[in-house]
């Protein structure tokens, strides 16, 4: 067990802070374990279905970083529901520098 | 008693032409002319009855997207451990094991047609292989094969854009990844519709049994490269597969049984090739014959993130696999309609890329839908496609090569002498013959 700290806002607005998250975990395992509401990590975590998009609030996202192309490729399928600060959360990490670390999960592409 | 299984609220049922209902009472999947051109028959559904009970096939068919999609997400309650053994050589099963248990070494039932908790330990092992960033690096690679197999034949004039093309191109990408032979090329098309073939519920006894002959041909080929392989490794998939190792949920490291081995190495040979090739051939198809689509592709060819969207909405416009197969392992309640326990179900993913009421205009090419993402062409939920980055790569770079050698796309018979694969489970066109100018 770590001792980073995360807190997801699910998809229904529902908070939860994780302590004891792993360095190494990503975002999307996180919320997978979690059954945090809106993440579903469908592809596995191969930055492949945008099926765990998160929003990273306010500061962290300059801590967190841009998409790359791969990314930004999948993020752009769901174009309805990216923001400046998407991100997938399988694409993401968990480090010390993101100790704190807070992100919402974002809806699903409209129908 | 059955509770509606899913949060999905009842569809409205909306009231249908007399042409319409005709099509309800008396369409079947099972019909050759129908799987050739089945929008008509997938609209009728939607409308009129969206959990729709097939009599010839005797399965249900969903047939609306938001429905397809809370299926796929229930993968507890609707089982593809059932679904896909039950489908596989329907009715004529224990004939089909017996075969391949005197002819082809064994009988390996896939492991990856299973249900959680045993499918996410096997499923995690593939998904490392088909990762997005892994097939970027591949990119070089499988440009130079598509690019100097459309080179191949841009000085000819004409060819089989299926069978000439598409086929070839993604064997070749699967025999270079899987590490195997050249020149098994013609054998890997020939097995590849054989275990098509026997989910595609359609087979006599007759075409069941040479199905099943060169199923066990294929397994005897690919049981001999695995023990190469066990006894040599060598950096391809096949032998990541004999060597892989599992992780277990408790933490325990195992390997993969023999079985399992065989399986999900046919599994990879077989999955990425035909679903991709006719997704390449789709796209042959749609830029002969749909007016702007040739315009369209070179105004986007040498744009990697607009190519991205191209991809992807062919592979909405037209998904090569029709539909696959789950079982109710209890009384479901799937928008407002009850599919007893036991029931076989089709999720009918070319009508779900289809429906109005989340890709308005489902028939234009419109690669800005905000929603592209949405479509189930590659399934979702746990089983959504783990080839998926390998597959729009491979469609992505067929795209890019034609448009850069190929001009003046046009069929060279008439449309309507173009004839599909008779299979409920994919939409494949068996041949497509085209004229066009090297450019």
């Amino acid at each position: 067990m770590g001792n980073l700290k995360v807190t997801m806002t699910d998809v229904n607005g529902v908070s939860k802070t994780f302590d004891g998250v792993e360095e190494g975990t990503s975002l999307m395992e996180l919320g997978k374990q979690n059954d945090v509401a809106g993440i579903m990590g469908d592809c596995g975590g191969g930055c492949a279905c945008a099926t765990c998009h998160v929003y990273v609030n306010g500061d962290w996202f300059a801590k967190v970083g841009e998409p790359d192309d791969i990314e930004f490729a999948m993020l752009d399928m769901v174009a309805d529901v990216m923001k400046e600060n998407s991100r997938l959360g399988c694409q993401i990490k968990m480090s010390p520098e993101l100790d704190g670390l807070e992100v919402t999960v974002a809806p699903a592409s409209s129908y | 008693m059955a509770t509606q299984t899913t949060d999905t609220p009842v569809s409205e049922r909306l009231p249908l032409s007399a042409e319409e209902q005709r099509l309800l009472d008396e369409g079947t999947l099972k019909d050759h002319g129908i799987q050739a051109h089945p929008r008509d028959f997938y609209r009728a559904m939607r409308k009129g009855q969206p959990i729709y009970h097939d009599k010839g096939l005797n399965s249900w068919l969903v047939t609306r997207h938001e429905d397809i999609w809370a299926v796929q997400s229930d993968p507890v309650t609707f089982s593809v451990q059932h679904g896909y053994h039950e489908q596989q050589a329907r009715g004529m099963q224990d004939e089909f094991r017996a075969y391949l248990k005197e002819h082809g070494g064994g009988y390996f039932p896939d492991a990856i047609m299973s249900d959680p908790p045993y499918h996410t330990r096997i499923r995690k092992l593939m998904e490392r292989a088909f990762t997005a960033h892994r097939v970027k690096e591949l990119e070089p690679r499988l440009h130079a094969i598509v690019r100097d197999l459309v080179a191949e034949f841009a000085d000819k004039g004409s060819c089989d854009a299926v069978r000439d093309i598409s086929q070839p191109l993604t064997i070749r990408v699967i025999v270079e990844q899987m590490g195997l032979d050249h020149g098994m090329e013609d054998k890997i098309v020939e097995w590849s519709m054989a275990v098509t073939a026997q989910i595609g519920a359609m087979q006599s006894r007759e075409t069941m049994l040479a199905n099943a002959a060169k199923i066990a041909e294929l397994q005897q080929y690919l049981i001999g490269k695995m023990k190469e392989r066990e006894a040599e490794p060598r950096e391809d998939m096949i032998s990541d597969i004999v060597h892989a190792e599992v992780t277990n949920a408790d933490g325990t490291v195992e390997k993969l049984t023999f079985e399992e081995a065989v399986s999900l190495i046919r599994a990879m040979v077989i999955a990425g090739n035909d679903t991709t090739a006719t997704a390449i051939g789709n796209l042959f198809y749609v830029l002969a014959t749909k007016p702007g689509m040739m315009e369209t592709l070179l105004e986007v060819a040498e744009d990697e993130r607009k190519m991205n969207r191209f991809v992807e909405e062919h592979l909405r416009n037209e998904p090569p696999v029709r539909a696959l197969s789950r079982m109710a392992v209890k009384d479901a309640v799937v928008n407002g309609t009850t599919i007893p326990a036991g029931s076989h179900m089709l999720l009918v993913y070319d009508s779900g890329n289809d429906d109005e009421t989340v890709f308005p205009e489902p028939r234009k090419f419109d690669m800005t839908r905000p929603n592209l993402g949405r479509h189930v062409g590659f399934g979702g939920g746990p089983h959504r496609c783990v080839g998926i980055a390998l597959a729009r790569m491979e469609v992505k770079l067929a795209a890019q090569e034609v448009a850069r050698q190929l001009k003046n796309i046009k069929l060279a018979i008439p449309e309507s002498e173009i004839t599909y694969l008779p299979t409920v489970a994919t939409h494949t066109i068996e041949s497509l013959p085209i004229t066009y100018d090297k450019r």
